[in-house]
């Protein structure tokens, strides 16, 4: 075989302690427009406690109840932090990445409308459930054709740093 | 992304700190047993968690492991004699015993010698050969955690391989490679259908067919399990499945019935890891054909720069990239091999990655939820003294999957059995 020229060593420059010094700064990118949506009441408590945290423009919202297709697909009034009414469509238009929370007792037709409506957008979706193993089966059956990373968590403590990881 | 701090809190092993305490809590890697393959051969230097050990074999076959340097005027004892029973000075015949003894100071009056040795006692460490590997506890002896379980390592001997690698960067940002799952279908593409010891599965074709993969992660008692799942026949999904052991272990779902791989990843220092790559049938001895493409450097394991551990393809030469081949799409990235792709991308990073900077996707919910863990478990250990999961033998006897399951089926409850071990029984795998 016929080796290119590479510069010997260069490899071994490049990736020390002190190359890594002269890295560059990344820009900060354009913000993540994230929508974080709880799918049932215990979630919502929970996206509640979390919205007052510094995030980088993430919103917060509750599932409210479904509305009727006009198209061929359901819409949902969601519900702010504040309780005030949106449309899912109205949110997830403009948005990058939708993170549905949901614990035991979600409803799948939730969990359905938010994940139909982002694959017709092209919209990232996570799920993230919180619950014991034993309890979460279903809720984790009804989201995952809906997510496409799905997340079980035994306990609500890690919500907060994994929705920071994602710079929500 | 990680906070400076938190960064540092998961990537600094060395005594003292907060990770240091929790790889202190497990049996861990030391060795190979071939390193120290008879009574009396030469003394092996061992860096583990930024300390620097010798280990020896005695005329006797018992195994020691201590600190590298003389109590007397601090010469390492790696130039030193191992013989009868001790490894000795070689600068004025100190003698030791594998648990660090001083058994003899020649230039002491005989009358004197035995009260001197009796107060020296170099810092020494259990070491235990379970398979192919030596292992060690570096904690606190009242605390020795009962042995390790891990399958590869308790099958016959025929049935297993173990190779070990120098990884020059830090072990956490080798370790999230291990659990990465959505690079597979980019970085290693070429070797499903070269490589002998992945080829000819069924489930290779589900792989290359469908590259939109979806994921789902899911907490287990020792760690991690993370789900892979593509499109198969209709009304089906194929499944892969990697568990991930805290602090450090993890297993590649198999395929077909090739042997089952995995990894261990082991902090040298803050800037070095030791990658040691297994692979294991469960039901059957490993035939030639697989061993001989594990030693050529086949699947998870690599060549060497000849009497040494350190990849044939490294820092130093480029990792021996190859633009042509990346052009045919013989391989992705031109780097030959699965492990050296996989080692050349993590090293390029530099020793110690800054997450500070990094953009992570939801793909990536499986190193954020280890990170996490890790983060979670040394805070619990520092500050309430609780104990990290991954101690309990019952943690190691996990197993990796590659099935097709119904669409509706959840991947973590249908495949119960099949994630541990099950003696005698095949793996499961397609």
């Amino acid at each position: 075989m016929q080796r290119q020229p590479t510069l010997l060593s260069s490899c071994a420059r490049a990736a020390t302690a002190a190359e890594a010094r002269f890295r560059i700064s990344p820009p900060e990118f354009a913000l993540r427009s994230s929508r974080v949506i709880a799918l049932d009441e215990r979630a919502a408590e929970l996206a509640r406690s979390l919205a007052g945290r510094p995030w980088r423009g993430g919103r917060f919202l509750e599932f409210g109840e479904l509305r009727p297709a006009a198209g061929e697909l359901a819409d949902a009034v969601l519900l702010g932090a504040d309780g005030t009414p949106t449309l899912l469509s109205a949110e997830l238009d403009g948005a990058d990445l939708a993170v549905m929370l949901a614990t035991p007792g979600a409803r799948a037709e939730a969990a359905s409308a938010v994940g139909d409506a982002c694959a017709a957008r092209w919209i990232t979706s996570v799920g993230l459930v919180v619950g014991a193993p034993g309890e979460a089966q279903d809720v984790v059956a009804a989201l995952r054709p809906n997510a496409m990373v799905l997340v079980s968590l035994r306990s609500s403590q890690d919500v907060a740093e994994i929705l920071s990881a994602l710079r929500i | 992304m990680l906070t400076t701090e938190i960064n540092d809190l998961l990537t600094q092993t060395g005594p003292g700190t907060p990770m240091g305490a929790v790889f202190r809590q497990y049996w861990i890697p030391a060795l190979l047993a071939e390193e120290l393959s008879e009574n009396d051969c030469p003394p092996v230097r061992v860096k583990l968690l930024s300390e620097r050990l010798i280990a020896f074999r005695d005329s006797d076959g018992r195994y020691g492991l201590m600190d590298e340097f003389c109590a007397h005027r601090g010469v390492s004892l790696w130039f030193g004699r191992n013989e009868e029973s001790g490894l000795r000075c070689a600068y004025h015949g100190w003698k030791y015993d594998v648990t660090g003894q001083c058994i003899e100071i020649p230039s002491e009056p005989a009358e004197r010698e035995s009260s001197l040795c009796a107060k020296i006692k170099l810092q020494s460490y259990p070491l235990v050969k379970i398979g192919e590997v030596l292992w060690t506890y570096l904690g606190d002896p009242a605390d020795t955690p009962p042995l390790p379980e891990w399958e590869f390592a308790r099958v016959p001997a025929d049935q297993t391989f173990t190779s070990k690698r120098w990884q020059e960067c830090n072990w956490l940002q080798a370790l999230e490679g291990g659990i990465d799952s959505s690079h597979v279908s980019w970085l290693h593409s070429g070797g499903l259908r070269t490589d002998p010891l992945f080829r000819g599965a069924q489930g290779n074709k589900y792989n290359l067919a469908d590259r939109k993969v979806f994921f789902e992660v899911a907490e287990s008692d020792g760690g991690l399990l993370i789900g892979a799942r593509r499109n198969a026949e209709e009304g089906h999904y194929y499944w892969r499945i990697t568990p991930w052991v805290m602090p450090a272990f993890t297993m590649i779902p198999p395929r077909g019935d090739h042997p089952v791989h995995g990894h261990f990843w082991i902090p040298i220092d803050d800037e070095n890891c030791w990658t040691y790559s297994y692979d294991y049938h469960p039901v059957r001895p490993l035939s030639e054909a697989e061993l001989t493409a594990m030693r050529d450097g086949h699947g998870v394991h690599n060549e060497y720069v000849p009497g040494t551990f350190r990849p044939l393809q490294n820092k130093d030469n480029d990792y021996l990239m190859d633009r042509a081949a990346q052009r045919r799409g013989d391989t992705y990235s031109g780097i030959k091999g699965i492990a050296m792709q996989d080692a050349s991308l993590q090293e390029s990073m530099g020793p110690i990655v800054d997450r500070a900077k990094e953009r992570l996707v939801s793909t990536d919910s499986g190193i954020i939820m280890a990170r996490r863990k890790l983060w979670r478990a040394a805070e619990a250990l520092r500050d309430e003294g609780i104990k990290p999961p991954g101690i309990d033998p019952e943690h190691h006897r996990v197993r990796s999957v590659a099935v097709v399951l119904p669409k509706a089926a959840p991947f973590a409850d249908s495949c119960r059995e099949a994630l541990m071990v099950r003696p005698g029984q095949r793996h499961a795998s397609v």
